[in-house]
């Protein structure tokens, strides 16, 4: 969507600000897992890099001229779904290095050191996120039927269940204050998004539709949630409140609009768009405020 | 990697886009090129007038539950996590990964009752490709050997194209019946490659080095490289070069025949309609040989089963990631390529001449595993029908509350495979004169 049409979108919603957008990739590859590094001056993805391999790549925004470079170099393995620990000394990701073999890597990068996580089953390692203290690892994995959600330490160790409950649980987030997380989970026939109490576990229930509602991420002061959600009969990207609340719709493109996660600055949004059967990454503003559209 | 023929494209975002025949691949693929009586007489009715079949071979087993056939009302360990939406077929539902092709289904019928009889990837692989078993005696032939034996192409084109990277496999080993079995290596296929871009590579070509687009045209030097690498190849102990050699000089040969592989040739707005990925440039570049005249294209989604490992190229195998990676990349995949596909044919008069057809190898367990993905399963899947004369927007065979088995009368892949000759005016009689396709039936339901 061009900058007029985003304006265009805008004005028609009722937005009394505006949502600029910024192209940010051109190649059209199959991208996604988009977030920002380095106080957002470097933006890490995923990207096809061949039809049988996805890398892990890095693009420094302070040079328009530059291009993604790997990130890491083992170049015969998938590297998905990155996160960083708060400090940015360690990397966590879904890492594939051969058939069936899955695992989730918790990269020390000063140490250039890799933890070690044993589970039973050869399940799917999903969606690391780091606590907010950055001594943690939250992420999905499948060892006895459902996908639930667990914690290790830095090392691997110590290894909890955080959720025991039907269905899939995906896409942890926590609040900047790490006192409750946010996930989706599959359990009412579709994907849903709730909030939970970190002490106590009470949990509340975000969103109530009857197709999904997904990759919640919580904004860097804790306000509001952005997500995916096809509700309007396409996958769009919406920014919500911290409780459900005043659910906006932040894109309006006829193809398929994904993997959303803030700008640290909290004003924006990185996601992947297809247009034209491209697969680029964009950058577009919140509107403020925010206008109630549905929940 | 060396360009034959060179066409120049422009996206609309101004960045230049090559598009242009080469050579690729390291090693040269040398792919050559007393029934049910009423059904006959009933499909006679409309045999013949299929010219073109494309086949979209879903390689991996796709899951029919996630997909096509989903069941809301199932226990929590079997329906899975996604939604329904409604297609325009009455009461047939989608999940909702697929909306593009759901608000097609008037275009298109769909086989929920499809079972088959091995759950191991290249036995169920030649099950499906040519319908019966690879241990079963010789390899009978693949169904698009069969009608390239009967149909030849009115261009200077093989008459039954592999798209993809290779002959379909899993780690382990290829399947057996990829081509032309019983019928010889004549009726092999002849793979041809379209990647995401659109770049249009013919493996065949690999060992000729130093061909230029211009050079194309000079046939006598041409002819000269190919006896070259002939020597070469014979040297190395190489059968099947001869044959392969002439159907690739008559591809570089002919400028009609070239032409079928310029996807430059196409509007940017076409192009992109099936999307930047290796199976939707495919799906366009089989929509092109069937415009051709090609008479069976066989669209491989991938080359390995294996879903999500390195060197394999994303088959639908989804022992793994099996809800993460069908709402990721293979549905959104798949709904696109496949709702460009049969909308350029309707759109440009094709679906009456053209048979169109989805399907894998089988389908996957609808009970989740305690991966949180789905196993194989033979016993329940589905295939996709249209053009070639079948009443579209209807739901043929119907499963029962978990997916698992049919409930009204199986499908079986000879019954496909049957079916294809029918419509391609192979009948019953010809077929045993062929010795193909023995004891197969037609899907009357279709017709």
């Amino acid at each position: 969507m061009s900058l007029s049409k985003s304006l265009l979108v805008a004005v028609s919603l009722g937005f009394n600000g505006y949502a600029g957008e910024e192209r940010i990739t051109y190649d059209g590859s199959n991208k996604r897992d988009p977030i920002f590094i380095a106080e957002g001056k470097t933006l890490v993805y995923c990207l096809d890099e061949m039809d049988d391999l996805i890398r892990a790549v890095s693009l420094d925004l302070s040079d328009p001229k530059s291009e993604p470079v790997p990130l890491f170099d083992d170049d015969r393995s998938h590297q998905t779904e990155l996160a960083y620990s708060p400090d940015e000394r360690f990397v966590s990701f879904s890492e594939c290095v051969g058939n069936l073999t899955g695992k989730l890597v918790i990269r020390d990068l000063a140490a250039k050191k890799d933890a070690i996580i044993n589970h039973s089953g050869r399940g799917a390692y999903r969606t690391p996120v780091f606590t907010v203290d950055g001594k943690r690892v939250i992420y999905a994995f499948a060892e006895k039927g459902p996908m639930q959600l667990w914690s290790v330490d830095l090392e691997g160790k110590d290894k909890k269940q955080l959720t025991e409950t039907e269905g899939l649980s995906h896409w942890p987030s926590f609040t900047p204050d790490g006192e409750k997380m946010v996930f989706a989970n599959s359990r009412e026939n579709n994907y849903e998004i709730y909030i939970r109490e970190i002490k106590g576990g009470e949990e509340g229930r975000l969103t109530e539709n009857r197709i999904m509602d997904i990759r919640p991420r919580v904004s860097p002061d804790g306000s509001k949630i952005c997500f995916v959600s096809t509700r309007d009969g396409n996958y769009e990207i919406y920014v919500m409140n911290i409780d459900g609340s005043d659910v906006v719709r932040i894109t309006d493109n006829e193809e398929r609009d994904d993997f959303p996660s803030w700008h640290p600055d909290g004003n924006r949004i990185v996601y992947v768009s297809e247009r034209d059967g491209q697969k680029d990454i964009f950058l577009v503003d919140i509107p403020k405020p925010i206008e109630v559209t549905a929940k | 990697m060396i360009g034959i023929g060179n066409f120049k494209a422009t996206d609309c975002s101004g960045i230049g886009r090559r598009s242009f025949l080469k050579t690729a691949a390291a090693i040269p693929f040398t792919l050559g090129s007393t029934n049910q009586v009423m059904e006959a007489a009933q499909a006679a009715q409309k045999s013949g007038k299929v010219k073109s079949v494309i086949l979209l071979w879903l390689w991996g087993g796709p899951s029919h539950i996630d997909t096509f056939d989903p069941k809301p009302d199932a226990p929590m360990e079997y329906r899975g996590p996604f939604g329904t939406i409604p297609t325009k077929t009455p009461g047939m539902h989608f999940t909702e990964l697929m909306p593009l092709m759901a608000s097609r289904s008037d275009k298109y019928t769909m086989i929920r009752s499809m079972v088959t009889t091995s759950n191991d990837h290249p036995t169920a692989g030649t099950i499906g490709l040519t319908g019966f078993n690879e241990n079963a005696g010789p390899v009978q032939p693949n169904f698009g050997s069969i009608i390239a034996k009967d149909q030849v192409s009115t261009e200077a084109l093989p008459s039954f194209f592999y798209v993809g990277r290779g002959i379909p496999r899993d780690l382990p080993r290829r399947i057996e019946g990829y081509g032309g079995g019983t019928l010889g290596k004549a009726y092999d296929p002849f793979l041809v490659r379209a990647d995401e871009h659109g770049e249009v590579s013919i493996p065949q070509l690999d060992l000729l080095k130093g061909i230029t687009p211009k050079r194309i045209q000079d046939r006598q030097r041409l002819l000269h490289q190919l006896d070259n690498a002939e020597r070469r190849l014979e040297s190395a102990g190489i059968d099947e070069w001869h044959r392969t050699h002439q159907s690739a000089y008559g591809l570089l040969a002919d400028s009609k025949a070239r032409q079928a592989f310029d996807l430059t040739q196409e509007s940017e707005k076409v192009r992109s309609r099936y999307g930047q990925t290796t199976f939707g440039q495919g799906c366009l570049l089989a929509r092109r040989l069937a415009e051709a005249r090609v008479p069976y294209i066989q669209v491989n989604w991938s080359e390995y089963v294996e879903t999500f490992s390195p060197n394999c190229d994303f088959g639908w195998d989804t022992h793994i990631f099996n809800f993460e990676l069908l709402q990721d990349r293979h549905c959104p995949i798949l709904d696109r390529a496949y709702s460009a596909l049969i909308d350029d044919l309707s759109d440009r008069g094709m679906l009456d001449d053209t048979l169109l057809i989805a399907m894998g190898e089988f389908g996957r367990t609808p009970k989740i595993s305690n991966r949180a993905a789905r196993e194989h399963h033979k016993d329940c899947y589905f295939s996709i029908w249209a053009g070639g004369g079948i009443e579209p927007g209807r739901v043929i065979g119907e499963s029962d509350a978990k997916a698992e088995h049919p409930i009204t009368r199986p499908i079986t892949p000879l019954q496909v495979g049957t079916t294809i000759a029918e419509l391609c005016g192979i009948g019953a009689r010809k077929r045993a004169e062929m010795k193909v396709l023995d004891g197969g039936s037609v899907i009357h339901e279709l017709i």
